[in-house]
């Protein structure tokens, strides 16, 4: 059998992730390779991220990257009605629907941004004065406030399978991560541990949330 | 809990998303139902019995 004919087997949504994969893949490489060139020549002196700063940063890249493909794809309701109508790839989405997928790719994008300024602004700004620290954390608590508010309207506008598996993720996220907050504090506090930093911390939450939900929302049936 | 509700709606000619549309849920909700990974909550039971203009219990079956 050809590959060809392999490649024809494939679902639009899988021939979709390969070409992604295959363009993402050298961009991503030559991406880094230019960073790396440009650290080495000194272009990007001072510019030092630790690896918990990497962590959120990849993070919020991805929650960017996801919520701008949601904004844009729900700005045409031909091609978000192909994405979620399911086997009626050819009904368009309802005007609400497209305002709701609107709004989750919205609260992603701005949960990125709350993840990625508190590196950035330690890394852009050697000293952080105390002044634009202020600055930067008046700026992270009005986006705290307008994407609490996104999240509140988005649970008004959702049903019940969708409200159902925010409530599961929220409460096995709650059970598993207090459980591991404390054994990491009982170790640390015996020394058996190396110490963690409360942003440490918010890292764990947010990979251990975004993964608790993905497995919750499969487990619920909302992938076809 | 299995229930009819694929059964009904191919009875009807209805699309997955013709029946969300009619019960003011979300398309995947619908696929959850009928897949057996979401049992539905009374409310939603009891609009999905008048739609169909059937008993509960004639759409919906304890497996035990």
């Amino acid at each position: 059998m050809s590959v060809a004919s392999n490649a024809q087997k494939l679902s639009p949504r899988a021939r979709r992730a390969l070409i992604l994969m295959a363009v993402g893949a050298p961009v991503g490489f030559f991406a880094g390779r230019t960073l790396m060139w440009l650290k080495r020549q000194g272009y990007w002196h001072g510019l030092e991220f630790s690896t918990s700063d990497v962590v959120s940063l990849g993070l919020a890249a991805f929650l960017a990257a996801v919520g701008l493909v949601t904004m844009a794809v729900s700005l045409s309701r031909k091609a978000l009605g192909r994405r979620i109508n399911g086997d009626e790839a050819a009904r368009a989405a309802t005007p609400a629907q497209a305002g709701f997928y609107a709004g989750q790719g919205g609260v992603l994008v701005l949960a990125a941004g709350m993840l990625a300024a508190p590196p950035l602004a330690g890394a852009l700004f050697v000293p952080l004065s105390p002044l634009l620290a202020s600055a930067v954390m008046t700026g992270l608590i009005a986006l705290f406030l307008v994407q609490t508010a996104g999240n509140i309207s988005l649970w008004v506008r959702s049903d019940e399978l969708m409200r159902r598996t925010m409530a599961e993720t929220a409460a096995v996220s709650y059970v598993l991560l207090q459980g591991l907050l404390f054994l990491w504090a009982a170790g640390e506090k015996l020394s058996l541990l190396p110490p963690l930093t409360l942003w440490d911390a918010v890292n764990v939450n947010m990979i251990a949330y975004l993964l608790i939900s993905m497995i919750v929302a499969w487990r619920r049936g909302f992938v076809d | 809990m299995k229930n009819r509700l694929k059964v009904l709606r191919a009875e009807r000619d209805w699309s997955q998303a013709d029946l969300a549309q009619r019960l003011d849920v979300s398309r995947q909700t619908i696929n959850a139902l009928e897949t057996g990974k979401y049992d539905p909550s009374l409310p939603l039971a009891f609009k999905i019995a008048r739609l169909f203009g059937q008993p509960i219990e004639a759409i919906f079956q304890d497996e035990d």
